[in-house]
């Protein structure tokens, strides 16, 4: 027997690397650029990770809380993120405004002006905000010393309530597509079909009782949705047709689609004049969450509960871990013995369900419960947003859409009050999303320590 | 380590603030103090906002007319990006002690009609809809009598006998346009014994053409391309941005006009002025002043239907091709304008908004 | 060495060229000092020329025109100046990998630098090869270049170096000369003694678990990488594919595990016919599967090592059933692997991509040889491993063997190879040219390897 070749350890040490870290394949991340034999000591791991193990182990809770917060972990670069998008919204309200532009015009003679006009301007926008978001601290006080009802307490929150209950379902559309490889952009056309079969379920039937045709209405949306996200999923697992550019088209045909739904008799509603399709019956609603005079119903809980149900299905499932695979390396799933074409494809009706469900929980919340051209605004693309700021799972999803919801709820008292454009809360997620899509940008501006190295990458721009 | 600890602190400073504004109690109404101040008329916007060059831009025109002749209202807006902003900016606006709220746009009934009902001591107004409420004043428009005119005139000086016209989306508020169009042509036939020949719309079926599409210029231009090479040198388009695409092709084509919808097209597209014969006009901005000051004024509710006899409808000056209509065919339009007021002429378009 | 190159930035330390210290951000700023280096995966665009692409990256231009004639006359110097027979016209895709290898040397040389850095350049060659790369860096040396050669093949180091450093571990061993024993060498790689022989009794063959006839396989170029090959492999024995890389090897693998479409003839597992099963079927049979390229297809490196380990049974009792997995036992069982395969890990639900490439390997060993086999595919099963994990896989294949397993090893190791096999079968261009004993003399396992059999005089070959 001849000997076989030692290997030097201290060599770069993974022979084929066409996967390993970056695009080029040039940047090596530190366990593996560390990583040599364990032969001796177990516990000799790569430098970095060991320092900062050993510092987060002695030290005192302050001190590692500290750490954590001076980290460039996922959690922080968010928060970081957001407080970044807040700061870069209040320079766009400073400049916005003409008269404190104008205070800033003699900011040398009279720097005073410029500071308090500023600060003005943008806490009166994002107190606004905050009220029509969240809680008017004022109504609460009126309502605590019984000068007002609990309606007006509660409506700020009611009102985001009902705007993130769809964004929770398209976020987790596109999430669920995210952890399975797949980039669903079709989110948007997958929840206008789905509001359509909802519609349709919702107007066809009277008389059911609610426990009976709010399911099927639901299923309704689910299906439709579902159908619409199949299609570029089973093109993609048939014939290799990117699902990007598939459900980019099949977004305007959902928006034609509905269009000509809209016109046909069977849909039209016949009281009226415009582009209005017949009301869901009152059965197939959901019931209120707060009472009648506010806008929340039961779908946010539905929402959570469903996400809380793909958690365990990404989880605790066979076909959740099989999707979670696919997602991760399609090479090593197949190696493995699992359908990649088929998990695509079910992967994307799934998506396509959950979206279609996004659609009938946007149709059920508005104020006509029927279908209008515009019936979905643009839920599917938020969805993206949402599924990308949650980091494409599904607690981080569920939060995202509410921090989304709050900010499309208190654009309009920011608007009313402060005359702040609604358009300023779309600048302010681009910019959140910008931010998170680049870490490095964050953790360059706040100095954070480089987060330990795991298997999760920090970006998620990844998604082609 | 350091600027993040400042903006940490920071944000937990504002979070103070806020919570401590609520401590106290509070005086006693927030409403009543605002009694003898301006009378503030908010407008809610569907998609689009003010800057639409469409209905919103209308609406908001009346708005501030309404502010100019009465320095006593403060006008506002708030804008909607999508449908489910409609209910939280009326609501908002009832919050914000708004006088008189403005909706525009039949799609915004349903909200209107939620809060103007869960409000009953606010009064509302709304573009487009009919909604039968104490607090609602509803403002319709008529438009197929000034589209009958429009279909007179574009018969009358057509060449070719061809005269086309084509729709945004398949929606009452669209083909009644195409309605009373239709039967202007079918009525100048029957005068003149002539066969002016209409593509594009089938009053009788109710089908015809569609661009599917308010703002897709390309659609309109191809559209219109195509109804010219059948032979059409009159379009109407009622398609919102999507009619843009037939000035382009009138101005490459001389002999092709457009009759424009809505707004007076020299004026809301003044760079395509050359190209439109008239404009079958929906005089929204008046009708909002005028619900503007009437309200002030105290008036609840109401509905006002814009018709050719309280101008609410017209037919727009011939502009820079007045020259293509003959001193006859003015007076027949005048004539039909007199007649359509009298009743003599019955138009037949079921898209009619019911008069009450 | 990506320090020197100037792809990695160094934590500390400093780098002296000529006495003077050099900080590198980049492999630019290492050109510039005259520092070139030939990478182990070659950094050359396939379809363009020789010539264009020694262009790249410096290209020479008279005012906006790219200089192909100077590029030429250039490459043509060098060849002639070092004996690298190289045609500049020639598209790098169309030549063999050794003459692509002295593209990527002009490349470096073309740039003037003093010192050459030669990243496992010997991987991928043929001995023939090998000797002319190591003649070609004689002609280098003689010139004056210093050559910085790392390899893990001690033969080479013997052969061509002046001076030899031993690393580990990122840090320096000790120093050597070329005279020093290989076992010594080897000692000092490992910091302990190895045994580079693997014990094993005679193989008891039994019965066919494989049998293929007339197999032919495309690559993904659409080119014939099997071409009409026969195979027998026997319960309780070790074939080994002994064979340059690339010469239809991993094809082969993957054919038999139905990860890649058969052209024509019959893959035969246990005497049922496999040619058009799908990969799951072939696992289920009891085939169990080392893949060459354990980032890209044996391992999801995000997943903890606990779903790694269940990556092919986790629907399988007792880890799933019906549409559940069982997480618990998942964990449970994973830990029992770790201990049993000598996994180095802080625990099993650590993240597979922060192991060692040696731990990384043997928890894909522990998948794969912890269900009953008949027949086990092990492919590269020790590539870019360390010395310590090497030993502990080779037992653990003999030890595999012994329990009546038949083993298909494939390796470009010739010393693994014949350490391990009970039969060697010599693959070239497709085929199987012939079976021999591991006892035969390498030279004779080295000529088959590049192509020639004895019948054939060497000059008939026409070059690789």
């Amino acid at each position: 027997m001849t000997n076989p070749p030692a290997k030097g350890d201290g060599v770069p040490a993974e022979e084929p690397a066409p996967t390993a870290g970056g695009d080029n394949g040039l940047t090596v991340p530190p366990a593996e650029q560390f990583e040599a034999a364990m032969e001796d000591e177990a516990a000799e791991q790569a430098v970095a990770v060991e320092e900062t193990a050993a510092v987060t182990r002695r030290k005192p809770w302050i001190l590692r809380a500290a750490i954590y917060l001076t980290t460039a972990n996922q959690v922080m670069v968010t928060v970081y993120s957001l407080i970044l998008a807040a700061v870069v919204g209040a320079i766009l309200i400073i400049v916005s405004d003409p008269y404190v532009r104008s205070t800033w015009g003699y900011f040398f003679s009279q720097p005073g002006d410029a500071l308090s006009a500023s600060w003005d301007a943008v806490a009166t926008a994002y107190g606004a905000l905050f009220r029509g978001a969240v809680v008017d601290p004022d109504k609460l006080n009126r309502w605590f010393y019984g000068m007002a009802d609990l309606d007006a307490v509660l409506r700020p929150i009611a009102t985001t309530f009902n705007y993130s209950a769809p964004l929770i379902f398209t976020g987790m559309a596109v999430a669920l597509a995210f952890r399975s490889g797949l980039f669903n952009i079709g989110a948007q056309g997958q929840a206008v079909v789905g509001a359509i079969g909802a519609a349709i379920v919702g107007f066809s039937f009277t008389g059911l009782p609610t426990i009976v045709h709010l399911p099927l209405t639901l299923l309704g949306g689910l299906v439709g949705g579902a159908i619409w996200g199949a299609i570029p999923g089973v093109l993609k697992a048939l014939t290799g047709a990117h699902e990007v550019i598939i459900s980019i088209m099949l977004n305007y045909i959902g928006g034609y689609l509905l269009l000509w739904v809209i016109s046909t008799k069977f849909v039209h509603s016949p009281d009226r004049t415009d582009a209005i399709s017949k009301p869901a019956s009152e059965s197939a609603l959901f019931p209120s969450l707060f009472g009648a005079g506010l806008p929340a119903n039961w779908g946010i809980v539905l929402a959570v509960v469903v996400a809380a149900g793909m958690s365990w299905f990404l989880a605790r499932s066979s076909l959740g871990f099989r999707f979670r695979t696919v997602g991760a390396n399609p090479a090593a799933a197949k190696t493995a013995g699992m359908g990649v074409a088929g998990t695509y494809a079910t992967a994307m009706a799934f998506g396509g369900g959950l979206a279609g469900l996004g659609g009938a929980t946007i149709l059920l919340g508005s104020t006509s419960h029927a279908l209008t051209p515009s019936v979905a605004g643009t839920i599917g693309f938020d969805g993206i947003t949402v599924a990308l700021l949650g980091r494409a799972k599904p607690l981080g999803v569920v939060f995202s859409a509410l921090l989304f919801g709050a900010m499309q709820a208190g654009a309009s008292t920011m608007q009313t009050v402060a005359q702040i454009p609604v358009d300023m809360v779309t600048v302010l997620q681009a910019v959140i999303v910008i931010f998170i899509a680049a870490p490095a940008l964050v953790k360059g501006i706040f100095h954070l320590r480089e987060a330990k190295v795991s298997g999760q990458e920090l970006s998620m721009a990844k998604g082609w | 380590m350091r600027p993040a600890m400042k903006f940490t602190a920071a944000a937990l400073a504002g979070g103070l603030v806020l919570g401590l504004s609520a401590c106290g109690k509070p005086p006693a109404d927030d409403k009543a103090g605002d009694s003898g101040a301006k009378f503030n008329a908010c407008m809610v916007t569907d998609l689009g906002g003010v800057d639409d060059k469409s209905f919103n831009t209308s609406a908001w025109k009346g708005m501030q007319e309404a502010a100019k002749k009465d320095t006593g209202i403060n006008a506002t807006y708030a804008q909607s990006n999508t449908e489910a902003d409609y209910e939280p900016n009326l609501q908002n606006a009832v919050d914000n002690n708004c006088s008189l709220i403005v909706a525009v746009g039949g799609l915004m009934a349903d909200a209107t009609k939620k809060l103007a009902t869960a409000h009953p001591d606010k009064q509302f107004a709304i573009v487009d809809a009919k909604i039968d409420l104490p607090n609602v004043r509803s403002m319709e428009f008529n438009t197929a009598q000034n589209s009958f005119m429009a279909g007179y005139l574009a018969a009358a000086t057509s060449k070719t006998g061809k005269v086309a016209t084509y729709g945004g989306l398949k929606i009452p508020p669209v083909t009644i346009f195409m309605d009373g169009f239709a039967e202007g042509v079918k009525y100048f036939n029957e005068k003149k014994g002539k066969k002016v020949e209409l593509l594009g719309w089938d009053e009788a079926k109710q089908e015809g053409t569609f661009a599917e599409s308010f703002i897709d210029q390309q659609k309109g231009k191809a559209l219109t391309e195509t109804f010219v090479s059948q032979g059409a040198d009159v379009v109407f388009p009622v398609a919102g941005g999507t009619g843009v695409g037939s000035t382009t092709v009138a101005k490459e084509k001389p002999e092709v006009s457009v009759v424009w919808v809505d707004v007076d097209g020299c004026q809301s597209l003044a760079t395509a002025c050359d190209t439109f014969l008239s404009t079958a006009e929906k005089n929204i901005p008046a009708a909002v002043t005028d619900a503007v000051i009437a309200a002030k004024g105290g008036a609840k509710g109401g509905a006002t239907v814009g018709t050719l006899e309280n101008k609410g409808v017209s037919l727009a000056p011939f502009q820079k091709k007045d020259a293509l209509v003959t001193a006859e065919t003015k007076a027949e339009l005048e004539q039909i304008k007199t007649d359509i007021i009298a009743g003599t002429i019955k138009i037949q378009s079921p898209s009619q908004p019911k008069v009450s | 060495m990506n320090v020197l190159y100037g792809l990695l930035t160094p934590d500390s330390g400093e780098i002296l060229i000529d006495g003077v210290p050099q900080t590198f951000h980049s492999p630019r700023d290492a050109l510039r000092a005259k520092v070139g280096m030939v990478h182990q995966h070659f950094m050359l665009v396939p379809v363009f020329t020789v010539a264009e692409n020694i262009m790249l990256g410096r290209e020479k231009t008279s005012g906006v025109l790219l200089s192909r004639a100077a590029a030429r006359a250039e490459v043509r110097e060098l060849s002639e100046r070092y004996g690298l027979d190289v045609d500049p016209d020639a598209v790098v895709e169309d030549i063999p990998v050794g003459v692509q290898q002295r593209v990527e040397i002009i490349k470096a040389l073309t740039s003037d630098c003093d010192l050459l850095i030669l990243d496992e350049p010997t991987a991928v060659l043929t001995p023939a090869e090998i000797d002319e790369l190591l003649d070609v860096m004689r002609t280098l040396r003689a010139d004056g270049k210093s050559i910085v050669f790392i390899t893990h093949k001690l033969k080479e180091v013997k052969a061509i170096a002046d001076k030899i450093t031993v690393v580990r571990r990122g840090r320096i061993v000790g120093t050597a000369e070329p005279t020093t024993g290989e076992d010594e060498l080897a000692a000092m790689m490992v910091g302990r003694e190895v045994s580079l022989t693997v014990d094993k009794t005679p193989a008891r063959p039994g019965e066919p678990v494989l049998e293929i006839a007339g197999l032919s396989v495309l690559d993904e170029r659409g080119q014939r990488a099997v071409d009409g090959l026969d195979l027998e492999v026997r319960a309780g024995e070790i074939l080994g594919i002994a064979g340059v890389q690339g010469n239809g090897q991993t094809e082969l693998a993957e054919a038999i595990m139905s990860l890649r479409p058969v052209l024509t003839g019959t893959i035969m597992v246990n005497k049922c016919p496999a040619t058009r099963s799908k990969t799951r079927q072939v696992i289920d049979s009891g085939v169990g599967y080392v893949p060459e390229d354990r980032s890209a297809d044996g391992l999801v490196k995000s997943f903890s090592i606990a779903e790694n380990l269940v990556l092919n049974q986790y629907d399988k009792p007792p880890y799933g059933s019906g549409f559940m997995i069982n997480p618990k036992m998942i964990n449970k069982v994973a830990e029992e692997r770790v201990a049993e395969y000598d996994v180095r890990t802080p625990s099993a639900r650590t993240p597979v991509g922060t192991l060692s490439g040696g731990n990384q390997q043997k928890v894909i060993v522990a998948r794969e040889m912890s269900r009953k086999l008949d027949l086990l595919i092990a492919a590269q099963p020790t590539r870019g491993v360390d010395v310590g994990s090497i030993e502990f896989i080779h037992k653990r294949i003999v030890a595999e063997r012994d329990t009546g397993t038949g083993v298909l090893l494939i390796s470009s190791e010739l010393d693994e190879v014949l350490a391990l096999s009970d039969r060697v079968a010599v693959m070239y261009r497709g085929r199987i040219l012939d079976i021999v004993s591991p006892d035969t003399p390498r030279e004779k396992i080295g000529r088959l390897m590049a192509g020639l059999t004895d019948d054939q005089a060497a000059s008939k070959e026409p070059g690789a």
